[in-house]
């Protein structure tokens, strides 16, 4: 076999992306010995070509002609058949893509679309090879497969591994060599808590030789608090949570316990079928709890509007699409907002399953805004709660019954004042914590059950055409069926059905976030499109290892961390990320996971991480969103009211990324530059690009800025040669020793900038000025502002803001 | 001693990027182009960033300034003159317009046509029917194409803005600067391919989301930027207080540098892309506050666009436009806000107009004069037009209204002097010619040289374009 037809069979796999970089590397080489597979190498063909005249949307298909079915693709037409299995010179399918006359060759030409020869060689060879058929893999429910042989068996540490190596094997590669234990720490660190790890961290785990040195990092950095934070960044693109309406006025809504709930909820690992039956429908459950109902502020996460001129009816059915597109997208792996107009034409969701998924929210009280929501800040939106988060709640109960106790002991038994006057103290400032813990309690908006609105099937999605069929709430009707005993279904049953893998979906679902949680450790997913498991995504590189980890996920209780743990823990994920030339020409995107990936941060984390590093980043957990510098007149735009940024002037300016107000409208420049999304979509992947802006933020910012500064202030703390002082700055910010020449060039950037402060100290002044945080004044300002410009070089650097 | 890098060779790098991003791919066709193209190949020296195969057709425009008169302007006080309107002034307007139609603040009220509350009059030599309230553009009537059968889906000024820039109301889409930036790339390297500016006077101010000009589901790069009048005119474009040019300059070879030489060990890619980022963030330190100010702008100039420098009037940002576009930025994309005319329309009128008109003017003339004209498509109009029927609301005024509006085009392949469509008599419906928005896109793209069938992206599972999935049509009538 030579290597060209292995890269073709290897590339099968990958995407028709992958496929036509290959084919050009390889020449006029054809595809060979491997039989095609349909899920794999046919359905996407026929999906993105033939399906929206030939698919499941029965409105406008061609000559009553359906190949998305194998029943309808091999039927006897009369006439003809489309696909003669064993035949192609007999199939219809096959003649008309090959036709010479361009009014008969099909796609249309007017679809813009066209069939390259190597598909329409594949199309050949499948029905030449029988024209096998099988359900789309997505809506097959996963099997648990027996772990393949490899003939490396020493590498695999998991069973993982094997699923990897195999396929590796096959195609004649290798995987990489494991990164070194610097590398492997900060990726760990990276991701499982969006925090570098201290110079500390490193050290001791540079020393620690003893087998489970590593398993004991993975266990401590799922217990940090910094988890939840890392896994909510996550989580809140998904369901798109911000603090403001998003429309129109954008004004702020009251949310921000919504997001330290999902923060503690991964930080207890809660089991995922909980943490969908309690934003779904927490309000619902019997003895329904606080944390359950503000839990249930999910519902209320959409944009909304009060716009003058905005008319009920218009709204409610644009917040019944964003609700199903939401639900559809993140638990479902499905864009279900196709169905809004029209039936799916690519996947089976029918109109009549969109308004049915709809009318499962058509009980959420929410119509008031659009009369009575005001022009403030927050604006109104009720239902809305004022709530305490666990943890102050938790404070609240300790310090009640301390209190009490020292009532007890106040008792008139130990009558001298003197032993009493302490303790009185000591009961006032509890007494005073509590106050202050009640004063701050929250609103926040919350989902309350109504008597349920009436659920047309909107014509083409119009909402003013009222002559649609009512539905009640109804899953897919190609899924399996949501079972209840009598009555109305309700979001609680919806929740459940999400998360029930024998009568609901939840093998589909468990198989979506199995998919997401390898994402996060290893940048790109086992199926590349993280939101969309329908016929226009992408089906899996490595589909048996899919669902066996679904599968895990089921069995472990849905248990996130268990998950987690299980990949950083596989041999897989501690691969070294440096890419030979072979392997980049093979593999480019790497989807055989031969290495591990290099990526840049994200933006929560691209703070934190200068932050953290500089010291000055302050870890409180939870409360309302904070406010970091911003340029002055950035939300001129906005009106009703107009608004005025005030950033924070105390602790809350150096506060993590998770925790920065997200106004939709006008996201903060520091976030979009580095791509953070708006939220007023559901975000599953985010992009990661370079470019100007995001450098001019780490450049000019004040955030980053003030971090280098203080950062240098740290620096100047350290005793000993400004060679010394550059290796401990280096090691902070990328967790190793510069070589001689990054040594040499750091010290020859310190040396410039010191003669040139020297000579214009009001230009130092200002530098080390920048900021609340005060500049040291036991040190000459042009030499703080000297090492501010080397800690300014460090925090750029790509290795800092890089996970590889 | 700078590493050096091509910022080509990172532009193409970048889209390679782009590539490797999950949920998002090219298109089959930009694919291909990418693959035509040899995606490491440097050599060839059209657009620094459009994708290869582009344009589709001979370009009749070059790049677009789009005049977005934010609120919504009367169509029935600028250029669609109905008589029959202001004879039943007064008078209930007839059901058979409104039934079942969508009304935004008028929901629930008597309505009554409101004639025109001004005079109108035929200009140039095309005879060309426009309203006292714009005198300068009587001047340019040969100039311009009005189309008076505009239509869109949106009724409410947030919606119906992110419907008229990315073809839906669903947020998440590209804008249409983005797309075209994302094609054809742009001329500068020293600037963002895609501009926002924009000014404010008039009746009460109504938002505009950042949204308006996302770059959605393309990459990030291609996203609008916007330009201020006020503080750095980008964001964090002024180096810290305390840090001269020098020094950053120091400071970011110390970074390349570095950046260059680890990458020896880590073999990163991305890297060329990185450096190439600060190279270009450095230059644009530089070129937008030189682009920014207009002191070197003769006196003639600025008196005739009526600018004061640095005071973010709309007169400033038409000056700005066309030095932008002499610099080889691809998409201008001005907002006046001000045109939400519910209450005292005349009132309003008579400050949104003298604020717009002459710059309006102006811009035109001043392309002209530098022969640019032909090559650039300069399109004037708002979110969606006002109702036949009076709302009062603090004077006589009218409400949003969608289903049927003026805008107007000039330049690049259209022709002038010429109207195109109509409402019926009220002023109502477009009856005659009717150009949905997504027609509109699909003539600013034909014009660009782009065929919007086929200039698309794949999104969702779907071939997404700027006209999205639905039909619309090159007006082909209006091309010159």
């Amino acid at each position: 076999m030579n290597k060209c037809t292995l890269h073709d069979r290897r590339v099968l796999a990958l995407t028709s992306i992958g496929l036509a970089i290959t084919f050009v590397a390889c020449g006029s080489h054809r595809l060979e010995a491997a039989p095609v597979d349909f899920n794999r190498d046919v359905r996407p063909i026929l999906s993105n070509n033939c399906f929206q005249c030939h698919g499941p949307g029965a409105s406008n298909r061609k000559a009553g002609l359906r190949l998305d079915i194998e029943s309808g693709a091999k039927a006897d037409m009369g006439e003809y058949r489309a696909v003669a299995p064993g035949r192609p010179n007999q199939s219809e399918l096959i003649s008309r893509i090959t036709h010479s006359d361009p009014d008969e060759r099909m796609p249309p030409a007017d679809s813009g679309k066209a069939l390259s020869s190597e598909e329409i060689a594949v199309l050949k060879r499948w029905i030449a090879e029988g024209a096998g058929w099988s359900r789309h893999w997505a809506y097959e429910p996963p099997k648990k497969h027996p772990i393949p042989e490899v003939k490396n068996s020493d590498w695999p540490l998991n069973w993982i591994d094997p699923f990897l190596l195999a396929k590796l094997e096959s195609a004649d590669l290798f995987p990489s060599p494991d990164a070194d234990r610097v590398t492997l720490l900060r990726r760990l660190s990276f991701d499982l808590t969006g925090l570098p790890p201290t110079w500390e961290d490193v050290s001791s785990f540079l020393a620690d030789e003893k087998p489970d040195a590593y398993e004991k990092r993975v266990d401590r950095l799922l217990a940090s608090p910094a988890y939840g934070e890392r896994m909510a960044m996550y989580w809140l693109d998904l369901v798109r949570f911000a603090d403001t309406v998003g429309y129109h006025g954008d004004q702020d809504h009251s949310i921000s316990p919504y997001r330290d709930w999902v923060i503690d909820a991964f930080n207890r690992n809660m089991r995922l079928d909980q943490f969908t039956r309690d934003q779904l429908a927490g309000d619902l459950l019997p003895d329904s709890s606080i944390d359950q109902k503000i839990a249930s502020g999910y519902n209320r996460l959409l944009q909304t509007s009060h716009e003058g001129g905005v008319q009920p009816k218009e709204y409610l059915a644009i917040y019944a699409a964003d609700r199903v597109r939401n639900i559809s997208a993140v638990w479902m792996g499905a864009t279900m907002g196709c169905c809004q107009c029209h039936d799916h034409k690519f996947d089976p969701y029918t109109m009549k399953d969109f308004y049915s998924m709809a009318a499962y929210f058509a009980d959420i009280d929410e119509a008031r805004h659009l009369t009575e929501g005001t022009n403030t800040l927050p604006t109104k939106r009720e239902p809305e709660m004022k709530v305490l988060s666990r943890a102050e709640r938790e404070r609240i109960d300790a310090l009640t019954s301390r209190i009490a106790t020292w009532h007890a002991d106040l008792s008139p038994k130990s009558p001298q004042d003197a032993a009493r006057r302490p303790l009185r103290k000591r009961i006032r400032d509890a007494q005073r914590e509590l106050e202050t813990i009640q004063k701050n309690a929250r609103l926040t908006m919350i989902t309350v059950a109504i008597e349920p609105r009436v659920m047309r099937i909107l014509p083409r999605g119009n909402w003013l055409d009222e002559s649609g069929p009512i539905v009640q709430p109804e899953v897919p009707e190609f899924l399996r069926p949501l079972r209840r005993a009598t009555g109305r279904a309700n979001r609680q049953d919806l929740a459940n059905w999400l998360t029930d893998p024998e009568h609901g979906c939840g093998l589909l679902t468990a198989r979506v976030f199995a998919n997401r949680f390898w994402y996060l450790t290893f940048g790109v997913g086992i199926v590349k499109v993280l939101d969309d498991f329908g016929g226009q995504g992408e089906a899996p590189v490595h589909p048996e290892l899919l669902d066996n980890l679904a599968i895990e996920f089921v069995q472990s209780g849905w248990n996130i961390k268990h998950m987690m743990k299980l990949l950083v823990m596989s041999r897989a994920y501690r691969q070294s990320s440096v890419v030979s030339d072979a392997l980049e020409r093979v593999d480019p995107y790497n989807r055989l996971v031969a290495r591990q990936s290099r990526f840049r941060l994200s933006a929560e984390m691209v703070r934190d991480t200068a932050l953290a590093i500089s010291g000055l980043l302050v870890r409180d957990i939870g409360g309302p969103s904070v406010k970091p510098y911003q340029p002055a007149g950035y939300y001129r735009h906005l009106n009703f009211p107009e608004r005025r940024y005030t950033a924070h002037t105390d602790r809350r300016q150096w506060r993590r990324g998770v925790y920065m107000h997200w106004q939709r409208q006008f996201l903060h420049p520091m976030l979009k530059a580095f791509d953070a999304p708006s939220r007023e979509e559901c975000t599953a992947q985010r992009a990661r690009s370079n470019t100007p802006l995001a450098v001019l933020v780490l450049l000019n910012d004040p955030t980053f800025v003030e971090a280098a500064r203080v950062f240098a202030q740290n620096i100047l703390c350290q005793p000993g040669s400004a060679e010394f002082r550059i290796d401990f700055a280096f090691q902070q910010a990328v967790s190793r020793r510069p070589d001689d020449w990054e040594r040499q060039k750091l010290a020859d950037l310190l040396t410039a900038s010191r003669e040139q402060y020297r000579s214009n100290t009001e230009g130092a002044v200002q530098l080390i000025h920048i900021g609340e945080a005060p500049p040291a004044t036991d040190v000459e300002p042009f030499e703080l502002a000297a090492w501010t410009t080397v800690a300014r070089a460090i925090l750029n650097l790509n290795e800092t803001i890089t996970r590889n | 001693m700078k590493p050096p890098v091509s910022n080509k060779l990172a532009a193409e790098i970048n889209r390679r990027t782009f590539l490797a991003r999950g949920g998002v791919g090219l298109g089959s066709l930009a694919f291909t182009s990418l693959l035509n193209q040899g995606v490491f190949a440097s050599g060839s020296r059209r657009s620094p960033s459009g994708l290869g195969t582009l344009p589709h057709h001979t370009q009749k425009a070059k790049r677009v300034i789009f005049l977005c008169m934010a609120g919504g302007p009367s169509h029935l006080e600028t250029f669609d003159y109905k008589p029959k309107l202001a004879a039943m002034d007064g008078q209930p307007m007839p059901d058979s317009f409104t039934k079942g139609q969508p009304i935004a603040q008028l929901q629930g009220q008597t309505l009554k046509c409101q004639g025109p509350l001004t005079q109108f009059k035929k200009y140039g030599q095309s005879g060309q029917v426009i309203s006292d309230f714009l005198p300068w553009h009587a001047k340019m009537a040969d100039d311009i194409c009005v189309i008076r059968s505009m239509v869109t889906d949106q009724i409410n000024h947030d919606p119906a803005h992110t419907f008229m820039n990315t073809g839906t109301a669903i947020s998440g889409r590209p804008s249409m600067g983005s797309w075209v930036t994302y094609g054809l790339g742009s001329e500068t390297e020293d600037l963002p391919g895609f501009v926002v500016l924009t000014s404010v006077g008039g009746r009460n101010p109504q938002p505009i989301a950042s949204r308006q000009w996302s770059s959605g589901f393309l990459p990030s790069r291609f996203q609008g930027v916007e330009f201020s009048a006020n503080g750095d005119p980008v964001h964090y474009v002024r180096n810290p207080a305390g840090v001269d040019s020098q020094q950053q300059r120091r400071l970011v070879d110390t970074v390349q540098q570095l950046d260059a030489h680890r990458n020896q060990a880590v073999r990163n890619r991305e890297i060329a892309t990185r450096i190439a980022a600060y190279e270009m963030a450095f230059r644009m330190q530089t070129s937008v506050p030189e682009l920014m100010d207009v002191s070197n702008e003769p006196r003639h100039i600025l008196d005739m666009y009526g600018a004061q420098p640095g005071d973010g009037s709309y007169a400033s940002n038409c000056l700005l436009a066309r030095r932008l576009v002499e610099r080889g930025v691809r998409f201008v994309h001005l907002y006046h806000r001000g045109w939400d005319h519910h209450g005292g329309l005349v009132q309003y009128m008579n400050i949104c107009c003298p604020l717009t008109d002459q710059p309006t003017w102006a811009l035109i003339q001043d392309l002209k004069q530098r022969g640019m004209l032909d090559d650039t498509l300069v399109i004037w109009g708002g979110e969606f037009g006002r109702t036949p029927m009076s709302q009062v609301k603090g004077g006589k005024g009218r409400d949003h209204h969608i289903k049927g509006f003026s805008m107007w085009m000039a330049g690049g392949g259209v022709k002038g002097g010429i109207s195109y469509g109509a409402t019926d008599d009220l002023g109502y419906y477009a009856v005659e010619n009717v150009v949905h928005i997504r027609d509109l896109h699909a003539t600013m793209l034909h014009l660009l040289g782009l065929d919007h069938t086929r200039f698309t992206v794949p999104f969702q599972g779907l071939d997404m374009g700027l006209t999205g999935v639905e039909k619309a049509r090159v007006v082909r009538d209006i091309l010159a």
